[in-house]
């Protein structure tokens, strides 16, 4: 599940001189916060008819293209930021003009990897520019043209690894992976598209590492091989040990799970978790 | 009377994002407050006080989590309040004379003018406009156990990532308790139930006991736990988890038959917010003319049917009382069965978002208060406790790490990390990255680089909360919780480059401190 987001080169040096820019025009009247009295009117609007909808609150989310969206909004801000600027002693009272977007991209090169379930991972990943001028310095000007970018996933508890083809359209990525409660770790690298002659003979250009995470446990582990079952009593730290071969508490935890195994048979489609919080949520 | 062969605990997670807006009156998301504290906040309040001077002995646990506490102690949103209420009391009295041509329906607008005029002077006169007063009142008198929460609800196993920020959370959580409660936590909420094992040595480090898990943190714990969620585990680190219990949760939450849904209880969606005439009920609808819930609503469920019946109090209180005692009868049930197979008595723990009660489910608390007594009187097997409790009585528990969870759809991290709100993730880490190197290049900081620093702590925190990233999961006001996510990370970078860049704008970090004004005691080296 590629997740492709649109090739805008909104830096984060723009964010930060588009911010000294504000401070320089900050007084203004009150009264003119017209951008963000636009944005509340419009969050208002949507609790009104979110909650008149009611029953009827469609799950998914309007996922609208960031970027589109971005730049669309810096337009009529940095209007609005013009024309404070020349009625900016109309005031006495300071107010802050604040408008912000996040940037889009911070020019580092990273990798992180997050578990959204026990078998699905989620990567995002950034190269730096200093770091793409020096790949392209080592393995020429078209590296980046004549190379595809993969990502490596190592399973390092169970010792193994495989490899995904991704784009350079997408920033991020979803993968399954089919082993939960391991330790996973993901390196982003580089492949020639064509011939490993393209970059010098090489095969494989190594670009950076992620950080390790455990993916979740998805099962009742009551098959794990394990002889005793141990106790702590937490006010004197003592810890006794009793043989799991004990044959009351072996029964003893077939009726307990037994229950539990019940619920899942009965109820098994019907979602059992808490909806989260609360307010916003629209319906019970 | 019966031996009590088991207990049950209730948890209610009582908690709202930060949301103050002293620059405008036009944010709609602030009556969340007003609404809770009218629905929830109050009607617990009462129904704890009705149970003490009727001599009923129990225990309730409740986490109040910082911004919530940071908003009920915050003296703009107070005014708000009862300007809300004021507003309230003003159109129940319009709708006592609108409604004189039906009875039924003039009895329910008397209802409500007298509700609302009670909270006014609950709010008012008892608690002097600070209901986190009658919260401490309870826990100091033994039968509420008050527990925190992460800062601002930040969803560990996210945030890990950096593990300093999760250290942060658990700090000001700590910290934002001893403030309102004048002793140290024994337990957290964690934000979402949301569990990693890496946050255990900073939970010790800041002196809790227990966490709160979804059912499955325990029941695919390593090892598994003989007793299921039926009694607490101990992490190796040496922080206790007590897990969900299935049965009696499904019970209260089950979309398809939990207790909320009968007919005979107030149905949320009729409000004359929608349905009175537009003129007349403008003035006390959206600034902007939008209409919205005002809080006054006529009408019962009734039934799987367009047609709504108008609302009776008394039947809704017979519903309440018939479920009271199912519930209990069902508790029985399970801990006669249960009680059976285990060494030390059994521990039903019920988790419920306390905004379940009162504003959901209008007639939760007092089901709770009727439940409450029929423990105490009724022949039952059980007595009703609070973690603490039960850890002190039986300390004894098996050691087992609970499996990393949350109590979100599916029981993982879909709900915060999704294709809706995922863009959100790599600015919150970098946030983080970015605050811990503050810390390090300025260390022990003074004047104004101090409170530069320490502002950038609180922007940070503010937007890490998980509630921004579960409103656009699930598609309603995503607008704003968008904006607090961008706010909040703009007000930070913008911080850190003028901290870096020793040019720091007064006025604009004014502006923001007074905005974003949690946590006045916050220390940046947190992060170091």
């Amino acid at each position: 599940m590629p997740r492709k987001t649109k090739e805008a080169k909104e830096i984060e040096e723009e964010v930060k001189k588009k911010n000294t820019k504000k401070t320089a025009t900050k007084k203004e009247s009150a009264k003119k916060a017209t951008p963000k009295a636009a944005t509340a009117k419009k969050s208002t609007a949507k609790k009104a008819t979110a909650k008149a909808e009611n029953k009827s609150v469609a799950k998914k989310a309007p996922v609208k293209k960031v970027a589109t969206k971005k730049s669309a909004a810096k337009k009529t801000t940095e209007k609005a930021v013009t024309k404070k600027a020349a009625t900016k002693k109309a005031s006495k009272k300071i107010d802050i003009i604040e408008y912000y977007d996040l940037p889009y991209r911070y020019n580092q090169t990273i990798v992180k990897v997050l578990a959204q379930t026990p078998t699905t991972l989620f990567i995002y990943w950034d190269i730096s520019d200093e770091d793409r001028e020096n790949y392209k310095k080592q393995f020429g000007d078209n590296f980046f043209e004549t190379t595809k970018p993969v990502l490596k996933i190592f399973n390092d508890t169970m010792n193994y690894s495989f490899e995904v083809e991704i784009n350079d359209f997408a920033n991020s990525w979803y993968l399954h992976v089919n082993d939960a409660k391991c330790d996973y770790r993901i390196e982003l690298g580089r492949r020639p598209i064509f011939s490993p002659s393209d970059i010098g003979g090489t095969d494989y250009v190594y670009i950076s590492n992620s950080n390790e995470i455990e993916a979740p446990n998805d099962r009742i582990l009551i098959d794990k091989a394990q002889n005793m079952v141990y106790f702590r009593n937490v006010k004197t730290n003592q810890v006794i040990g009793k043989s799991f071969a004990d044959i009351s508490l072996l029964r003893n935890m077939g009726k307990i799970y037994n229950i539990y195994d019940l619920y899942k048979e009965l109820y098994g489609e019907e979602d059992l978790y808490n909806p989260s919080s609360n307010f916003y949520k629209g319906e019970l | 009377m019966q031996d009590k062969k088991g207990y049950v605990s209730f948890v209610l997670h009582a908690h709202l994002p930060f949301i103050h807006h002293p620059e405008s009156d036009d944010y709609l998301e602030e009556t969340w407050l007003f609404e809770a504290i009218s629905e929830t906040y109050i009607p617990l309040l009462l129904n704890f006080q009705k149970l003490v001077e009727e001599k009923v002995d129990f225990r309730i646990t409740m986490s109040m989590t910082p911004p919530l506490l940071s908003m009920l102690d915050n003296k703009l949103l107070q005014r708000k309040y009862i300007k809300y209420l004021k507003k309230l009391i003003e159109l129940s009295k319009k709708e006592i004379e609108r409604t004189k041509y039906d009875e039924r329906l003039n009895k329910l607008s008397h209802y409500y003018f007298e509700r609302y005029s009670n909270d006014l002077h609950v709010f008012k006169d008892i608690y002097n406009c600070n209901i986190i007063q009658g919260f401490k009142h309870f826990q100091d008198i033994g039968v509420l156990e008050i527990i925190t929460c992460g800062a601002t609800h930040g969803y560990f196993p996210i945030l890990y990532v950096n593990e300093k920020t999760v250290k942060a959370q658990i700090a000001v959580g700590v910290q934002t308790y001893e403030r309102y409660f004048g002793k140290k936590p024994r337990g957290i909420w964690l934000p979402e139930c949301g569990y990693v094992p890496e946050a255990d040595k900073y939970l010790k480090e800041f002196g809790i006991d227990y966490i709160i898990t979804e059912s499955h943190g325990i029941l695919y714990a390593d090892p598994t736990p003989v007793y299921g969620t039926f009694a607490p585990i101990v992490s190796p680190e040496g922080v206790i988890a007590f897990g969900r219990d299935i049965e009696s949760s499904r019970q209260v939450w089950s979309s398809i038959n939990g207790y909320p849904g009968d007919f005979n209880y107030r149905e949320f969606y009729r409000d004359i917010g929608y349905e009175a005439d537009y003129e007349y009920i403008k003035p006390y609808i959206a600034h902007n003319g939008v209409r919205v819930h005002t809080g006054i609503k006529y009408y019962r469920i009734t039934g799987k049917t367009e047609f709504k019946d108008y609302y009776n109090v008394q039947w809704a209180q017979d519903s309440a009382e018939r479920q009271a005692g199912h519930f209990l009868d069902s508790r029985n049930s399970q801990i006669e069965n249960i009680s059976k197979y285990m060494s030390n008595p059994p521990l039903i723990l019920c988790p419920y978002d306390a905004e379940l009660y009162g504003h959901w489910w209008y007639e939760g608390p007092y089901w709770l208060y009727i439940l409450f007594k029929k423990i105490y009187y009724d022949d039952c097997n059980f007595k009703l406790i609070t973690p603490s409790e039960y850890i002190d009585k039986y300390p004894e528990m098996q050691v087992a790490s609970p499996c990393r969870s949350s109590w979100g759809a599916n029981g993982y991290s879909e709900v915060w990390l999704n294709q809706t709100n995922d863009y959100a993730h790599r600015h919150l880490h970098i946030a983080g990255d970015r605050m811990c190197e503050l810390a390090n290049l300025f260390p022990n900081a003074k004047g104004l680089k101090k409170k530069a620093l320490n502002q950038c702590a609180r922007e940070l925190l503010l937007a890490q909360s998980s509630d921004w990233l579960f409103i656009i999961t699930n598609g309603t006001m995503v607008d704003y919780a968008k904006k607090r996510i961008k706010d909040h990370i703009g007000r930070f970078t913008k911080l850190y480059y003028q901290i870096k860049d020793d040019k720091i704008d007064e006025e604009f970090l004014k502006d923001i401190s007074k905005k974003d004004c949690v946590f006045p005691d916050i220390d940046y080296m947190l992060y170091y």
